[in-house]
């Protein structure tokens, strides 16, 4: 179980929060960074990741543990999440950022409500079909064989009686430098040239497109309770029944908060407090109507913090 | 926590109880379905959006939701999880098959097919798959694992490895974790997961079918790591995959029929090899994993040995059969000098034949199976009378009883299991025409009762089981009189394996027909009088108008009509079986008539299959040149690709005529009931052209009009979709039924066409209501059926209260001292009036008393006392089935035991009278009455000592003259139908003893009176005669034979019976239509296709005959044992001697250190490289390459020892 409290006073000294919320139902959040990262940063985010990952590296562990040569070679001398390649830690570190943040700042969120993150899913989706379905690795493979996949990060809030009375589930994404067409792409989908006009065009696949046809009730709720039923089915027994009526749509249904975190280093044209989505209105892309909490992170030398940040994991052993 | 429990309960059954009660579909599943099937036919669907879909997909996940919540919380078995994943499958399915759009976001064929398999309906899910193809190599590996078809997994695997060689050494993960670190687009983590859940399923697969539960068990664990972690890091649909095909391998490993088989060999350790390789036969079969049916059915034969097993067709039962089967015979500690015996009763002779052919293919080799087809009551290969090997004797319940009065003794000392197929036949209809089956001594239940009873009364200790279907509310009164216990319970599980829909092909002159839809599984589909029928509207061509003549006829016209729909849907590659009620040759030659029209042949597809099945097809058009004739309809619709079947047909034709359905030659079948008694076949669609049956009653000059019973219906429709047989998933039986006449003839005369077909529209239409109300209100289960003999006693109190005034006081001394003669001068003449009728039924009860007290004298070789009858009735009567079939009047027993007493005292006093007429096997009275005759037919018998020499003519003259003898007596001789035809074919049977007999020059007789003969044949030649001169053959015998326990044997037989080998052969012959032995002889033997073929060869057994046995005279020239000295004289097809399959091999990645290896061989340009079933490669070999079209259906072993290494093949499937 994730039960590390964010390093607050490490991140309130590391990035400066300007924090929003329009309308009743749309909370911008910029966290730009303000203080050099150093050892001690790092040294202080790193219990809060060690604690993200521990679950999934227990499980990753235990898998590649299990010999199926028929002589029982020795397994791989690999650890996770180290082992990952630097565009894969990068995913994970958005995705662990989401849950710092949304633990770390739920006063300044939309709603301000008192968001848990009690297991981290790390769902690596557009390379699993990749592989999972196909059988082979083809990196030219365009089309999705299942277009499917859901919310990157799910977060609940519970009730004095342990029910889920609210999921917060959205994207979260790293992107080395958070230029105007990088964060088009990532809200509008890839650019494609219009056979029509000829002219390069977003296919509309991007993350307003997957926000507004998810459910209420994201899919990756259920895997949350799949999990929390295998590690504390006891001390989670309030939540997993709430989350059965959540899935199963019986009774009253918990409302959704809608999360976007987008973490990487600023552009090199940025001014100071500038963002990358507007602050002062609900995008207009967003059509699901629900709340929605956009959250920037913005980075200088993003890079290296999370290669010292990754190297650093379990270093001790 | 239990109370959070309680609630998650509560929560998850809200769920079911809306959207998956069994057979109950919601308004919009309904709709779901429906636009389905008008997908699956190309029919124009009812209005459905993209939000219909998404409902539908998200009830879908709900109920997986539910079934998880009840499998945590009550168990994997927990029968409301079941019922969720059977509704997801369903859900899904109809979604997949409707080819919606989810199928391109979610793998929805993947997530029906692990439901239907946790939801025990693997039929369902090889189904469904097998209409998918996927393009995608994982979809295909994980649909054929979730299909458990391990080969095909294996095989999978195996290309995956061929194509990544460079994933196949031990440690490809690791190069792959380090060249991830070093590039960033490399395949990465996420591959390795792939890689590795490839490695699990293929060692998974491989694991289970060998059996080999040591790499199963990393396999399992590695494949539950990997679900645990795709729930943290795959996308939900991906890991819902992965979830499910873990918990469907779990499923495959607790249904392993290793387990019972394991369990079972405690019983005789030493063979415990020969069960683990039936174990790996099933898996070759596909048979490997049980069936939640057969896991019940296992569990009860591992604690116990007698039970009912009660399962919807198709779910497997012989299976349970056959492991009971092997217990019996295989493990029990050896007795003295015979081998046990199991008695294996089938309903039909067909089914025996399909049950011998599965059973010798599978015991073969440890157990003499043995089906009895001839005419003889032992047959011609004796080797299974005296065998110290185990035998399976196979037979319908005439040929069981005949055996038993035959060699009965030596029967039931060696009997140690009795397996009662279609146990269900056991319950009587309670219809008049069940009474006059009675008087006809015609009555099936009466008589599987009778025997079952003899046996159990004799055996009690006997092991014994009950294969039986559902339907009828005879599960319960068949445990009870199986297991003999008041609390017996069937064994077995209340589903359908496959779907079943029944409804209406609509037709109509000058439109297309259409289907209307009513009953799935036995529920409706749309609710009448508030929704809108469910049509499915056929897009073919109307067909064309027909000749004013025919259109006269809606019967013809309506039959045609079902002819038109079968040849378009039959281009479709659909499989239909039109199954007509009666008189088969009218719609024969119905259709033959249509054929001959060009618009008709147009469309007729059929072509002579190439190779192997050309060669079975010509077989069995020889056959139906032989037996039918050039010009007959048999012959005319078989070249057109359409098979035909009724009860009358030759039997060595009718199963040509099965095998050419079974192997899928001929894709349309005309045929009556009798094909599809318990017999599977591959059909997608049953057409009916009636729902009753007319005969005339001479006596009260009226017709006789008898509705299908629910149960034949029943199980016809159960045999429409059979699983993996068939393209379609649901099987759907269909009522033809015209919406409008067919006539254009204007008079309104009552009796003109127009008039007559309306009324004809009327009364069909009400048959269909009456048919669907009564299978409706027959899905209510009840626990108590009719029974044979409670049904006759009480036609006796009946009619001798109606028709004699025997008051209810006098009844029972009535009972006690009447003879049949007098109540009716006519008895046992086969006269119609009511008085003969009661006495026949008289004598009928006389015959199951007669036959139990008789068998009881013999085996006390002296007459039974008053008293020991009373006490051997009491007994019998207790182990019958009326005794338990329902709560009996106390009247029954002691009418059935005063009837007994009379028997020994008043009726049939004399014990010497009471063996004879046993022996005779007629019913008493008719058997009297056959004692003058007996001695006529004997003395033709015995005279018969030179009838190998004779010639044709005086051959068949020899049987003619027997034939004299039963011509004029309807009791025990020639019975034909009042009707005028079969009167003028009586008077002239000669001509058809001649045609059957295959006299040379014999009158053909025409297409239109071929069956009017086969029936003829059928039911005077093969039967009555057979039966007459089967009697006094046996009488002969069992006369010379020193004692009862006295075994016939070829050596010994003619000086026992003292007759020539005539008597031998009659029935025989009769039976294959001969007069030749040895034609009867090498068709028996398979050595001649036909008749024609089988007389061809003669001369060359004449002269190995002149060769081999000086101055051969007529008796040699029939002598069997000389025929088979002749067949064994025949040069063998040489099977070449193969040399045990052996690689030598380098070992490339083992140390070799576990002496055995499994391994799959990866052909590589001139080598072979050998793989562990996970992927890892262990040794290579050069050159040689396994046989076989297939090896990965093979087991392939890795075997070190020392220095030396090879390969060998474990297994090969047969």
């Amino acid at each position: 179980m994730h039960d590390c409290p964010p390093p607050k006073q490490a991140l309130e000294a590391w990035l400066k929060a300007y924090g929003t919320v329009r309308g009743g139902n749309y909370g911008h959040l910029l966290l730009e960074q303000q203080q050099e990262i150093d050892g001690d940063l790092i040294a202080a985010l790193r219990p809060y990741f060690e604690s993200a990952h521990l679950d999934a590296r227990e499980y990753f562990h235990r898998k590649i543990g299990i010999s199926l040569h028929p002589d029982g070679a020795a397994a791989p001398a690999i650890a996770y999440p180290n082992c990952l390649p630097s565009k894969a830690l990068r995913g994970l570190f958005g995705e662990v950022m989401a849950g710092l943040v949304t633990e770390a700042y739920q006063e300044d969120f939309v709603g301000k409500h008192a968001w848990r993150v009690p297991i981290f899913l790390f769902r690596e989706h557009g390379d699993v079909e990749k592989y999972l379905w196909a059988l082979r690795f083809d990196p030219e493979r365009v089309r999705e064989i299942y277009g499917r996949h859901g919310t990157d990060f799910v977060g609940i809030a519970l009730s004095g009686g342990g029910e889920v009375i609210r999921v917060i589930a959205g994207e979260a994404k790293w992107r080395k430098a958070l230029t105007e067409s990088a964060v088009a792409v990532l809200l509008h989908g890839k650019k494609v040239r219009n056979p029509d006009t000829n002219e390069l065009e977003h296919n509309g696949k991007g993350i307003w497109f997957e926000m507004n046809r998810d459910t209420v009730i994201p899919h990756g709720l259920r895997q949350l309770q799949f999990l929390l039923e295998q590690r504390d089915r006891e001390g989670h027994a309030a939540t997993i029944v709430s989350i059965d009526r959540a899935v199963l749509q019986l009774g009253p249904q918990p409302a959704r908060t809608d999360l976007v975190v987008i973490c990487g280093n600023g552009a090199a044209k940025r001014e100071k407090s500038e963002t990358v989505v507007g602050w002062e209105e609900m995008p207009a892309d967003y059509k699901a109507g629900r709340d929605l909490q956009i959250v920037e992170v913005i980075l200088e030398d993003g890079d290296s913090l999370i290669d010292d940040l990754y190297a650093l994991l379990w270093s001790d052993g | 926590m239990a109370a959070l429990d309680e609630e998650r309960l509560v929560l998850a059954e809200q769920i079911r109880q809306a959207l998956a009660i069994e057979n109950a579909l919601t308004r919009p599943q309904a709709r779901a379905y429906v636009r389905c099937l008008q997908k699956t036919w190309q029919v124009p669907t009812i209005g459905w959006g993209e939000r219909d879909s998404a409902n539908q997909l998200e009830d879908a996940r709900r109920l997986l939701h539910a079934a998880h919540i009840f499998s945590t919380i009550e168990g994997g078995e927990s029968l409301r999880a079941i019922d969720c994943y059977r509704r997801t499958g369903e859900i899904l399915e109809w979604l997949s098959r409707a080819e919606d759009g989810v199928r391109a976001i979610v793998p929805i064929e993947l997530l029906a097919a692990a439901a239907y398999q946790l939801g025990g309906l693997p039929a369902m899910a090889s189904g469904l798959l097998d209409q998918i193809e996927s393009e995608h190599e994982g979809v295909r590996l994980y649909s054929a694992f979730l299909r458990a078809d391990f080969d095909r997994v294996v095989q999978r695997s195996a290309g995956f490895w061929r194509d990544n060689p460079g994933l196949t050494s031990a440690d490809a993960e690791n190069a792959i974790f380090a060249a991830m670190r070093g590039e960033d687009e490399t395949p990465g983590f996420l591959w390795t997961m792939t890689i590795e859940l490839v490695r699990s399923l293929g060692l998974i697969a491989d694991s289970v079918r060998r059996g080999d539960d040591e790499r199963l068990a990393p396999a399992m664990a590695k494949l539950r790591a990997m679900d645990d972690l795709a729930h943290r890091l795959f996308s939900h649909d991906a890991a819902l995959v992965i979830g499910l095909m873990r918990q469907v391998a779990d499923r495959y490993v607790a249904a392993s029929i290793y387990i019972p088989l394991r369990q079972l060999a405690v019983l005789r350790p030493e063979r415990t090899d020969r069960l683990l390789r039936y174990a790996r036969d099933q898996f070759s079969r596909n048979r490997g994993i049980l069936w939640t049916s057969q896991l019940h059915g296992v569990d009860r034969l591992l604690r116990e040995s007698s039970f009912a097993l009660c399962t919807p067709t198709g779910s497997g039962k012989t299976l349970v059969a056959n492991l009971a089967l092997i217990k019996e015979l295989l493990l029990r500690a050896p007795g003295d000098r015979l081998g046990p015996l199991a008695l294996y009763i089938v309903p039909s002779r067909a089914l025996a034949g399909e049950v011998e052919a599965k059973l010798s293919s599978e015991l073969r080799g440890d157990v003499i199976v043995t089906g009895l087809y001839g005419g003889a009551d032992w047959g011609i290969t004796d080797a299974w009378l005296t065998s110290e090997e185990p035998v399976v004797l196979i037979a319908t319940v005439e040929k069981a009883d005949a055996l038993l009065r035959y060699l009965g003794k030596l029967l039931i000392a060696r009997l140690s299991l009795l397996i009662i197929d279609e146990a269900h036949q056991i319950v009587p209809e309670a219809s008049e025409a069940t009474a006059v089956s009675f008087s006809d001594h015609s009555n099936r239940s009466l008589r599987l009762e009778n025997l079952v009873s003899r046996i159990l009364a004799q055996r009690p200790e006997v092991t014994r089981i009950a294969l039986t279907a559902v339907a009828g509310g005879a599960s319960g009164p068949v445990a009870r009189w199986i297991e003999g216990r008041a609390e017996a319970q069937a064994v077995g599980v209340r589903y359908r394996s496959t779907r079943q829909v029944i409804g209406l092909l609509e037709t109509a002159p000058g439109s297309s027909g259409q289907i209307l839809l009513d009953l799935m599984n036995g529920k409706p589909l749309y609710l009448r009088g508030q929704e809108n029928p469910v049509y499915l509207p056929l897009r073919f061509a109307p067909m064309p108008i027909l000749p004013s003549r025919w259109r006269n006829s809606l019967n013809h016209f309506n039959s045609l009509s079902v002819l038109w729909t079968a040849l378009h849907l039959a281009r479709e590659d659909q499989r239909i079986l039109i199954s007509v009620a009666q008189e088969p040759e009218q719609t024969m030659r119905w259709f033959s008539e249509a054929l001959a029209l060009g618009a008709w042949d147009a469309i007729v597809e059929f072509e002579r299959p190439e190779g192997f099945l050309g060669d079975r097809f010509d077989e069995a058009r020889a056959a139906c040149l032989d037996y039918c004739g050039a010009d007959s309809f048999e012959l005319f619709l078989l070249d057109r690709g359409i098979a035909t079947s009724h009860g009358q047909m030759p039997q060595r034709l009718r199963r040509l005529m099965v095998e050419m359905i079974d192997r899928k030659v001929c894709p349309i079948t005309v045929a009556t009931a009798t094909l599809t008694e318990g017999v599977n076949l591959p059909f997608d669609l049953i057409f009916l052209t009636s729902l009753k049956r007319r005969s005339w009653d001479p006596v009260k000059e009226e017709p006789i009009i008898a509705p299908f019973s629910t149960s034949e219906f029943r199980n016809l429709a159960g045999r429409a979709g059979r699983p993996g047989a068939a393209r379609g998933i649901e099987g759907m039986t269909l009522v033809a039924l015209p919406t409008r006449i067919a006539t254009t003839a204007s008079s309104t005369k009552p009796k003109a066409p127009g008039p007559v077909q309306q009324r004809q529209l009327r009364e069909w239409a009400a048959d269909y209501e009456d048919l669907t109300r009564r299978l409706l209100a027959e899905e209510q289960e009840v626990d108590a059926a009719e029974s044979p003999l409670a049904l006759l006693l009480t036609r006796i109190w009946r009619k001798a209260n109606e028709l004699l005034g025997v008051a209810p006081d006098a009844f029972m001394d009535w009972l006690e001292r009447t003879v049949p003669g007098a109540v009716s001068g006519d008895a046992g003449t086969g006269a119609n009036d009511p008085a003969s009728r009661l006495a026949d039924a008289m004598d009928e009860l006389d015959s199951v008393l007669l036959t139990a007290l008789a068998e009881s004298e013999r085996d006390d070789e002296a007459a039974i006392t008053p008293a020991r009858a009373e006490q051997q009735l009491r007994t019998l009567w207790a182990r019958t089935f009326t005794a338990v079939a329902a709560v009996q009047e106390a009247w029954l027993e002691a009418a059935f035991i005063r009837r007994g007493s009379g028997i020994i005292q008043h009726i049939y006093p004399d014990a010497g009278e009471r063996q004879r007429l046993y022996q005779y096997g007629f019913t008493p009275w008719v058997g009297r009455r056959f004692e003058a005759v007996a001695a006529q037919i004997l003395a033709l018998l015995a005279g018969a000592v030179d009838y190998g020499s004779l010639g044709a003519e005086g051959r068949i003259d020899l049987f003619e003259t027997i034939g004299n003898l039963l011509e004029g007596d309807k009791g025990f001789g020639f019975r034909v139908r009042p009707t005028l035809g079969d009167q003028a074919l009586l008077d002239q049977w000669n001509d058809v003893l001649g045609w059957w007999m295959n006299e040379p020059g014999a009158k053909a007789q025409d297409a239109d009176s071929l069956r009017a003969w086969q029936r003829f044949v059928a039911d005077n030649l093969e039967f009555r005669l057979g039966v007459a001169i089967g009697a006094v053959v046996a009488k002969a015998w069992s006369d010379g034979a020193p004692d009862a326990a006295t075994t016939p044997t070829l050596a010994d037989w003619k000086q026992t019976a003292s007759l020539p080998w005539f008597g031998f052969w009659a029935r025989e012959l009769l039976r294959w239509g001969t007069h030749d032995p040895f034609v009867a002889f090498c068709l028996s033997q398979g050595l001649a296709r036909t008749r024609e073929a089988a007389t061809a060869r003669r001369p060359e057994f004449d002269a190995w005959l002149e060769e081999n046995v000086d101055d051969p005279d007529g008796e040699d020239r029939i002598d069997p044992q000389l025929f088979q000295r002749w067949q064994a004289s025949l040069p063998r097809r040489e099977s070449p001697e193969t040399p045990p399959e052996l690689f030598n091999v380098n070992l490339t990645g083992t140390n070799g250190h576990r002496h055995r290896y499994a391994v799959i061989p990866i052909e590589d340009g001139d080598r072979t490289r050998w793989l562990d079933p996970a992927g890892f490669e262990l040794a290579v070999s050069d050159g040689r390459k396994p046989e076989g079209w297939n090896p990965f259906r093979s087991d392939f072993e890795l075997r070190t020892a020392a220095r030396q290494a090879a390969v060998v093949r474990a297994f090969r499937p047969v």
